[in-house]
């Protein structure tokens, strides 16, 4: 999902660019508070665990495939904010040494898939998490992609590249990430369980789970 | 120190060790990944979007990267992939610990 440079118009670009940069700024003041110096390698290991799985594209016979994003996994573990800018570092590297995702698009990249995956995802968890925690990371994952996938489409199809052609943008990457999204929604709630089992202290939902002696 | 924050903090480790062994798995693995993604014709609905409008004609490139596409210019695609992976995530893990220290201060 990382576009790369001459598929959006300027404009969309630095929209994109200015909604990306007010949310981090906005992440950052609100992380301040939830961040502790102790909680610094856990955010590392979980970006860099990010960084490594978006590397795994899925080999999908066919053709269409995607790979791991981890936006609404983010969320889900360390909370929105800090979610946020631990995607926005991953990205931001991907482009700057790898040349995945353009470098006038960054904000737009930044934007569908630290900021709007991430945001949506854990709307969605937070929604459900009462009922089941399970169902909630998967439909967090699934549906996170997924409006990240719309957000890009949006983006494209306001552009000359893709001749305005929106209907078919928003189609293509809204089907094509809904259904790969099933994907994305299972590691999610995968691994949310594993880690939920061995670290229950790490959740900023969860209530207080340690037994004060 | 408290015995339960020494227990902890012993916890901590072996969370973190299994947290890059974690890491480092996927990174071993990336080979592979890319070797199949080869044999399949990996494509994202953003490429197949695109193919549909015609615009890859428009796309540029500013910057390809040190390591562009994760590969080591130069070398062979597999390991170029390999020590992209190890690249990113060890450069990844610094700077958001960085990060994450100056927000805590």
């Amino acid at each position: 999902m990382h576009i790369p440079d001459g598929y959006l118009d300027l404009w969309v670009a630095v929209v994109c660019a200015l909604l990306a940069i007010g949310t981090l700024a906005f992440a950052a003041r609100r992380a301040d508070s939830e961040l502790t110096d102790a909680k610094a390698p856990v955010l590392g290991i979980v970006a860099a665990g990010l960084f490594a799985a978006q590397m795994l594209n899925w080999p999908i016979p066919g053709g269409t495939s995607a790979h791991f994003v981890g936006g609404a996994f983010a969320a889900i573990l360390l909370g929105p904010h800090l979610g946020a800018l631990c995607v926005a570092t991953v990205v931001t590297i991907q482009a700057l040494v790898f040349g995945d995702g353009g470098l006038v698009v960054l904000g737009a990249n930044v934007l569908n898939m630290a900021v709007v995956e991430v945001y949506v995802g854990y709307a969605i968890y937070r929604a459900l998490a009462g009922r089941n925690e399970f169902v909630a990371a998967f439909a967090a994952g699934w549906l996170g992609i997924t409006a990240g996938a719309l957000t890009a489409g949006l983006q494209l199809g306001l552009s000359e590249a893709f001749a305005y052609e929106l209907l078919t943008t928003l189609s293509i990457m809204g089907i094509g990430h809904l259904v790969l999204g099933l994907i994305e929604g299972g590691i999610t709630a995968v691994v949310y369980r594993y880690v939920a089992d061995a670290r229950p202290d790490l959740f900023p939902t969860t209530p207080d789970l340690e037994v004060h002696a | 120190m408290s015995a339960s924050s020494a227990v902890s903090d012993a916890w901590q480790r072996q969370w973190a060790r299994r947290g890059l062994a974690a890491v480092a798995a996927m990174v071993a693995l990336s080979p592979l990944f890319a070797w199949a993604a080869g044999q399949v014709g990996y494509a994202e609905p953003l490429e197949n979007a695109a193919e549909h409008t015609g615009a890859p004609a428009h796309a540029v490139t500013y910057n390809a990267g040190l390591l562009p596409d994760y590969t080591v210019p130069g070398i062979d695609p597999f390991v170029g992939t390999l020590l992209s992976g190890v690249v990113g995530t060890a450069l990844t893990l610094v700077v958001v610990v960085a990060m994450a220290r100056l927000l805590a201060e």
